[in-house]
Parts: C-alpha cells; sequence; structure tokens
C-alpha cells in the first residue's frame, strides 16, 4: 500500500502541485484548505507525512501543529513546513523547512528520507 | 542611556535567540514569558524599552502594552507580530506602541526599531528639558514679584520709621541727630506751610529750603498751597502717602513717595508736620524691567508653536495663550477636557492631575479635538507652579502637535508591513508558477491532456494574480493625479459590467445589470473608478464562489442617480462578513483571503472613491451578502440633466 501524505494548503494551486509530485513518486495523497479542516482529515486519513503552510487564513500553521502535537493518537505523525515564510521556531520538531518557491526533486528527496 | 531591555514572548526559542542578539548589541537584557511576569519585571527594573509578542497566555501584548503605557508613558513598546495577527499590530500602534516587527525577527528591522525606540526617548528629554526652561522663566517671574512686595515693605518701614519720628518729635535735640542721617528727604513743616527743618540729604539735594513753602519743591498739582501733603496733612490731621514729582536744586526731576505725619500738641493740635520724601527712580525701574520681562514672558507664550494653558485643581482654564485660542473655542474657566476633547469628565490619565498629586513633570498623549473638527495627536507636558510657601497651586500644560509625525510613523511601518507582505506573496506567487508548469510540462510528457488544461489553468490563474499584485502596487506607490472627465454614466457602467461579465459566468454565477436610463455624464477620472468598481465586483464575485452552502448565485450590479449623486450599488449573496471584518475592511493589507488577497483591493478602492468626494457604504451579514453602495457626486449634473 502506497504511503500517504496530507497536504494542507489555502492555496489549491499549490494543493494541485503538490498533489501531482507526489502522486507521480508513487504516494497517496489527500489535502484541506485550512487548518480547521487538516485535523478532521488528519483523524480520518491517518496519513503518514503531512506537508504544511504556515500562513492560512483564520488559523495559523502553528497553531495547527499545537493541536495536533495534543492528539495522542496522531501526534507522531512528520511534518514538512513548505511555505513563502522563512521562519523555523513556530514548528519546533519539522522534518525539514521548505521555502517556497520550492524544487520538487529535493522536497521528494526529503519525503523518501522520512517515509521511504 | 539605560541599555535595559525587557523581552516579553510565551515562546522560549524565541526568548532565546532574541536575548543573544540583543545582548550583543549590547542590551542588558530581562526576559519574561507572559505580560503578567513581564509587569512585574517591568515594576523592579523599569527598563525604557520592552519588545513584546502580542500573542500569549495569561496576558496578552495588548493588554501589556497598555498597563505600561498606563503606568509609565516614558517607555517605548515594541511589538513583535505573527504574520496572522497584522491587524492586531496596526491597533497596537494606536495603543502608542513605537514600532513593530514581524516574525521570524530580522535582526536588522529589529535593530531598526530600537534605533527609533531610543530616537523617541531622547527626543523626548529634549523636549522636557524644553519645558524645564519654561519652568525656569516662572521662577525669575516669581523672583521679581518678591522684589516688588519687597518695595512695598520698604514703604511700610519708613511709615513706622514715620511713628517713631513722631515719638522722637518731643525730644528735638536727640531726634535731629537721627533727623540727618536718614536716607530720605525729610522735612518738618509749620501750619504756615513753611519749611522749619530738613535733614542734611534734603539739603544737599534739594537745597537749604528752610523758610520756604512747603509746596515749593513739588510739581504739578502738588506743588500747590492747597494740595501739597503737608497742607492735606494740616488739613485732615491724617498721615499720608502719595506720589509726587519733585525738582532737585540740579534741575531735573525724580519721582518720590511722600509720607507725612502729623505732630500734635498736648491739645491734640497738629502742630507740625513730617514729610518724608523718598526717591522712587530706583523702584520704577525695577517696576519697567518687571513689565518688560511679564510682557516677554506673554510673548513666548503666546508665541511657541504649542498649546499652553495654566489650571487649577478642578481643571479650569485659567490662561491659555495664542495657539490655543485660535485652535480651540476656549472659554476661560472651562474645563481643559471640555474644550480639549469635548468630554464630560477628567480624562482617564490625566497628567496636570499627577502633577498636582506629586507636583513632577508629567507627559502623555492624547487625541486632541479642535474647531476645524479633525483630530490632532499631542503630547503633553504639565509642570508645577508653587506659590511662596513652596504649595502647588497651578499647573502648567503646554501640548505641542505630533500628528504629523504620528501619521509618517504610521506611513513608515505600513511600508514595511507591505513589504513584507509582498514579498511572502511573490514567493507564494513564484511557487504557485512552479506548479503550473510542472502539470503543463508532465502532462504532456504523460500525453495526459486533462493534466495539461489543469496546469495551463493554473498558469492562467497565476498570471492573473500577479498581474492585479503589480497593478495594485503601482497604484499605491504612486499618489496620482485624477485625471477628471465628462463620462457618460451609462456607457462607463456598460463598459464596467463588459469587462468582468465572463469571469462571473465563468463560475456559474448570474450578472443581472440595473441601470437608469437618465444618468447623464459625471466628472471624474473613468480609468481609476473603473478599476475600483470592478474590485468590489470580484470581491463579490470571490464571496460567491467561497460560498459553498448555497446552490446558486447572482450579482446585482446597479446604477442609479440620487439627488446630486451617482450610485452604484453591488450586491451579492455569498459568504458575508461578521462585524470586525466590516470595520477593518478598507485599512491597508486586510485580507481574508490568504493568499489570494494582496489587502491592497479595497484600500486602494476606497481611496479612489474619496478622491472623487464620494463614499462607499457597506451593508453585510455573515451567509447573507454584502452590497456595496458607492456614491460618486454628479459635480456637472446642471449641464447634463433635463
Amino acid at each position: 500500500m502506497p504511503k500517504k501524505i496530507l497536504i494542507i494548503d489555502d492555496d489549491p494551486v499549490i494543493v494541485k502541485y503538490l498533489k501531482a509530485v507526489f502522486s507521480d513518486n508513487g504516494y497517496a495523497t489527500c489535502s484541506a484548505g485550512s487548518s480547521m479542516e487538516g485535523l478532521e482529515v488528519v483523524k480520518k486519513e491517518k496519513p503518514d507525512l503531512i506537508c504544511l503552510d504556515i500562513q492560512m487564513p483564520d488559523e495559523w500553521g502553528p497553531r495547527f501543529y499545537r493541536k495536533l502535537r495534543k492528539d495522542k493518537e496522531v501526534k507522531d505523525i512528520p511534518i514538512i513546513v513548505v511555505s513563502g515564510i522563512d521562519g523555523d521556531h513556530a514548528v519546533k520538531d519539522a522534518v525539514a523547512f521548505v521555502k517556497k518557491p520550492f524544487d520538487p526533486e529535493k522536497l521528494i528527496g526529503i519525503v523518501k528520507n522520512t517515509i521511504g | 542611556m539605560d541599555k535595559k531591555i525587557l523581552l516579553v514572548d510565551d515562546e522560549e526559542g524565541i526568548r532565546k535567540v532574541l536575548s543573544i542578539s540583543l545582548s550583543d548589541i549590547g542590551y542588558q537584557v530581562f526576559t519574561a514569558e507572559n505580560g503578567e511576569d513581564a509587569l512585574k519585571i517591568f515594576h523592579t527594573e523599569n527598563p525604557p524599552i520592552v519588545l513584546t509578542d502580542i500573542k500569549m497566555p495569561v496576558m496578552d501584548g495588548i493588554e501589556l502594552l497598555r498597563k505600561i503605557k498606563d503606568e509609565n508613558p516614558d517607555t517605548e513598546v515594541i511589538m513583535i507580530s505573527g504574520h496572522g495577527d497584522m491587524d492586531l499590530a496596526i491597533k497596537s500602534l494606536k495603543y502608542q506602541a513605537i514600532d513593530f516587527v514581524t516574525k521570524p525577527i530580522n535582526d536588522d528591522i529589529l535593530e531598526i526599531a530600537l534605533g527609533r525606540a531610543h530616537e523617541k526617548i531622547l527626543m523626548r528629554q529634549k523636549l522636557r528639558e524644553y519645558t524645564e526652561n519654561l519652568e525656569a522663566l516662572v521662577q525669575e517671574k516669581s523672583a521679581q514679584l518678591l522684589e516688588v512686595e519687597r518695595q512695598v515693605a520698604v514703604g511700610q518701614a519708613v511709615e513706622g520709621l514715620t511713628s517713631m519720628l513722631r515719638n522722637l518729635a518731643g525730644d528735638l535735640e536727640g531726634g535731629l541727630t537721627y533727623f540727618n542721617e536718614l536716607p530720605c528727604f525729610v522735612s518738618i513743616h509749620n501750619p504756615k506751610l513753611e519749611i522749619v527743618a530738613v535733614n542734611q540729604l534734603y539739603k544737599e539735594r534739594l537745597g537749604d529750603k528752610v523758610g520756604s513753602s512747603s509746596w515749593e519743591v513739588y510739581q504739578g498739582k502738588t506743588g500747590t498751597p492747597s494740595r501739597c501733603p503737608s497742607a492735606v496733612t494740616f488739613k485732615t490731621g491724617k498721615g499720608q502717602r502719595t506720589k509726587a514729582n519733585i525738582k532737585y536744586a540740579g534741575g531735573q526731576e525724580a519721582p518720590v513717595i511722600v509720607h507725612t505725619a502729623p505732630i500734635r500738641n498736648q491739645a491734640s493740635e497738629v502742630e507740625l508736620v513730617v514729610e518724608i520724601s523718598a526717591d522712587i527712580t530706583e523702584v520704577k525701574r525695577l517696576q519697567e524691567e518687571l513689565h518688560q520681562t511679564q510682557q516677554r514672558y506673554q510673548q513666548l507664550f503666546d508665541e511657541v508653536p504649542c498649546y499652553i494653558s495654566l489650571q487649577d485643581r478642578q481643571f479650569r482654564l485659567l490662561a491659555t495663550n495664542r495657539q490655543f485660542n485660535d485652535d480651540f473655542d476656549v472659554e476661560l474657566g472651562a474645563h481643559c477636557y471640555e474644550v480639549y476633547k469635548h468630554r464630560d469628565e477628567p480624562c482617564p490619565n490625566c497628567p496636570v492631575a499627577k502633577t498636582f498629586e506629586d507636583g513632577r513633570l508629567h507627559q502623555t498623549e492624547m487625541v486632541v479635538t479642535p474647531k476645524s473638527g479633525e483630530q490632532h495627536n499631542v503630547l503633553i507636558w504639565t509642570a508645577p507652579i508653587r506659590n511662596a510657601a513652596g504649595e502647588i497651586t497651578r499647573v502648567m500644560e503646554m501640548s505641542t502637535d505630533i500628528t504629523q509625525i504620528r501619521q509618517l510613523q504610521d506611513h513608515l511601518s505600513s511600508l514595511g508591513l507591505k513589504i513584507s507582505s509582498i514579498s511572502h506573496g511573490i514567493k507564494s506567487l513564484l511557487a504557485g508558477l512552479d506548479g503550473g508548469i510542472y502539470l503543463v510540462e508532465s502532462g504532456l510528457a504523460k500525453e495526459d491532456s486533462e493534466r495539461v488544461k489543469e496546469g495551463w489553468d493554473a498558469v492562467k490563474t497565476i498570471v492573473d494574480r500577479i498581474r492585479k499584485l503589480v497593478l495594485n502596487i503601482l497604484f499605491f506607490a504612486k499618489e496620482r493625479e485624477l485625471k477628471r472627465e465628462p463620462t457618460d454614466v451609462l456607457n462607463f457602467a456598460y463598459d464596467v459590467a463588459a469587462s468582468i461579465e465572463s469571469k462571473i459566468k465563468a463560475e456559474g454565477i448570474v450578472l443581472e445589470c440595473d441601470f437608469a436610463d437618465a444618468l447623464g455624464e459625471v466628472k471624474m477620472d473613468a480609468g481609476v473608478v473603473r478599476l475600483a468598481l470592478i474590485n468590489i465586483l470580484e470581491n463579490a464575485l470571490d464571496a460567491c464562489v467561497e460560498d459553498t452552502a448555497k446552490k446558486s448565485h447572482k450579482i446585482v450590479f446597479s446604477v442609479k442617480p440620487d439627488d446630486k449623486k451617482i450610485v452604484f450599488e453591488i450586491r451579492d449573496d455569498g459568504t458575508g462578513m461578521d462585524r470586525e471584518t466590516r470595520e477593518s475592511l478598507f485599512t491597508l493589507f486586510f485580507s481574508s483571503k490568504g493568499n489570494k488577497g494582496t489587502g491592497l483591493g479595497l484600500f486602494i478602492a476606497n481611496k479612489v472613491i474619496e478622491q472623487h468626494g464620494g463614499k462607499i457604504k457597506l451593508d453585510s451579514k455573515p451567509n447573507r451578502g454584502t452590497n456595496f453602495k458607492i456614491n460618486i457626486p454628479n459635480n456637472i449634473q446642471a449641464k447634463n440633466v433635463i
């Protein structure tokens, strides 16, 4: 069974892009357009990795991260931050911080290193 | 300068990293993880600068800012804001934060903010020195007044001397000894108004007038037999005190104060009159000097480019300077808070009250409303004015208009904000472009036409966003003059509708146009008004697209004449807005759309309509839709209607 990646980004173009990149490399994907929706999808889909944007309307990525880490069932899912902001103190134990615009091959490299 | 700084943030990582940077610049850093702890440290260390995060548990940054500014307005507070709380950051400026820096914190930007805080502290110190100089002047003036009082006291002493002389008169031998040594002109007159004795000084200056008439040395009315001091004393039997001019032996005249005292015989009849005159040229000179000082003081009071007032404990205005009178409806005796702020009760944090309380200088910043109705930011200083006993009887209040500084500061802050927001926007757009290209390329390689189309659509969307961003930036960067030309409103409306119609239809939404017939012409810059209307129409479209709760949507675009204006109305039945969104809608960089919005569109639309003397009115409810009414004055109506 392919590993599953959850993409959380409010920009549908970015979601489409990441979905195409991941599925072209043999991963299954699911997505959410906000952090609230993201929390629901995490519980339902149990992804192996989360790709998170840290600036979104209504709620901040970091807050999603805090809520996620409080939930025992899903707290160990690795996170890659993909964002236009170059901040790294917000999500402490992220696997990697990828700045937009990003090189898809490098991203895939990080994903492979993390979940195989 | 005191290099203490208090750093408040709930995230330990930020505290650590920033502490290192700040120590490197040379600060002694104190840290706290929430507002409450911060206040405790603030009380013990009293740092001149506080750097605080906005969002924190227990007590947040805004609350902390308000408390600190309340306790010690001299403290400069720099806010640290996340990307999600720009409106809070802007709000903090209203509560007098000096600046804010956004996370992640760039050391250079932080140093600029710190520099600005230091500059303000320095500027305030200088202005305080200025106020203290003024105070010194007030003290000088008080000293002059004391001098005058002393002169009066001298007069009283002379009177005392006269009564002493009266007692001595019985013993003429002994009396004469003193008589010659007195530093005044002393003479003794008999009832025939003849001078019977004079002292040494009298002889030297006025000549040996023994045997002459009592009135001879006096000038003017006093120099007549009926009005001279001795004559009046004989007539009334009472000692006199009067001002007169005398003529010296050399011919020059001098003003004197004359005291007389009757000397009675045993039958209580006035037998002799003692006249003592003191040259008051010196007193006059002092009075003149005092007058000049007073005038200089008044001039300074009136000419300084500040509002100055003198207030009592009830905050009543006892004196105001010209600038104050020019800009406010001043009625002496009225309360400061009524005149300045149209309030019914004293302002909280009143610096005048504090000065009355502790006798020290205080300052604060306030917004006041002059006659013109335009609000002004003023920096207020207060200084105590004490009476001779050292009690504070009045407080002087001086306010400087710093509206322009504030505006400049806001502008600079929003410019910084703009750059950070735009750079983030551009990065996202680039990532989006990469996405579109990736989809097209991989689609072509896989011969997957569906994916190619998807990719191309993405490219088009992103290019469209880039165009909008660039146009908005260009518009914002340039303060352009309006090119007003007579424009046929009906044609204009059709033109606007045509340029947005296809976009609206593509989303499966109906655009209903309702244009009145007799719209005539309006003088306006059609290009920019068109941009503004399209901006609002696009917002309506976004609101409909986002609203997935309803099956179908409709946007109504109507144009109607109304009295002296043209009303454009754009109504949608999309998501609508809550109150907070409504209120911050036209502010710079406010966006409810995350990556999709620049926060510039409606700000610019509003500016354009205001430039035309018009107004945008807004009516909206969550889930019910939004109604924008845009009024533009029909300034050339007379020519075109009827």
